[in-house]
């Protein structure tokens, strides 16, 4: 079973795979491919940096002038 | 000094002070959460003066409907929700110009399946924030961001930019947790991608 699994069905899995939604015998095969696999360390070592790069990337700040004009907006409303 | 005993209270019994009409309560939420609402509404809408209405639009509805929230929610979720929801209209409102799709940085198979790209060059992505310039970096993510499509990008920022778990993305966005991982993992896939080729290598 899951003797043939490839990078690209190993790819289709990760996500579920980090999210643990994967089951254990699927998990598994996973583990064996990508432990012998390169490429896949290196894909999954990409992958997972992602999301943290883009997440520091598009941290944009309440820029100074926002917090009061915001009190100043509500107060008008109220 | 006095410490503040609002800033010590959780946000449901600061919410319920608000409601009552509290408005140092509502003042502590507001400096709570006026900034991850604002980031939240830059990275769905990558335009600041939409953020704008969209901070002020999100705070007034909530002023405005605190009565109605009921404490068996958190009020990070519900404040959420008003917020997306928000962004969304907002966006829509906007005439999208057509934009370059991001399919081009899927990743590579050879016919059997095996990743097309050396290791080296799998792993680039990892680098671009170290190689980029972090100004640079972040006019290329928001441009990034923007090149994906809707439903991608709605629940990649939701999952991943703003952290929150699968279950709450699926109730937010009306869609069941599979729908979410399909959508977070194909936007990652593309991102990957395009941090790649942002490092000069090809995904």
């Amino acid at each position: 079973m899951n003797v043939g699994l490839a990078c690209v069905d190993g790819v289709g899995m990760l996500m579920d795979y980090l999210e643990g939604t994967v089951p254990p015998a699927e998990r598994e095969a996973l583990d064996r491919h990508v432990s012998g696999c390169p490429r896949c360390v290196a894909f999954v070592e990409s992958y997972r940096a992602t999301p943290r790069i883009l997440r520091a990337a598009t941290a944009a700040a309440l820029p100074d002038d926002l917090a009061p004009s915001l009190r100043r907006f509500l107060a008008s409303r109220r | 000094m006095m410490a503040d005993p609002a800033a010590a209270e959780g946000d449901e019994a600061l919410a319920a002070r608000a409601a009552a009409g509290e408005e140092p309560a509502f003042e502590e939420l507001l400096s709570r959460y006026q900034a991850r609402v604002y980031r939240l509404a830059c990275r769905l809408t990558a335009d600041e003066g939409d953020a704008k209405d969209v901070l002020q639009e999100t705070f007034l509805a909530a002023y405005r409907g605190l009565p109605a929230f009921r404490g068996d929610a958190r009020f990070s979720t519900w404040l959420y929700r008003i917020a997306t929801n928000a962004a969304l209209m907002h966006r829509r409102a906007r005439a999208r110009r057509p934009t370059e799709s991001l399919e081009a940085f899927l990743p590579r198979f050879d016919a059997g399946g095996v990743h097309a790209a050396e290791p080296a060059d799998l792993r680039a992505a990892s680098r671009a924030d170290e190689v980029l310039d972090r100004k640079l970096l972040a006019e290329k993510a928001r441009a990034g961001l923007d090149r994906l499509p809707d439903i991608y990008r709605d629940a990649f920022v939701l999952r991943d930019l703003e952290e929150l778990t699968t279950a709450e993305v699926a109730d937010l966005l009306g869609i069941d947790a599979a729908a979410v991982r399909q959508r977070v993992h194909r936007a990652r896939l593309m991102l990957r991608g395009y941090l790649s080729d942002l490092v000069g290598v090809k995904p």
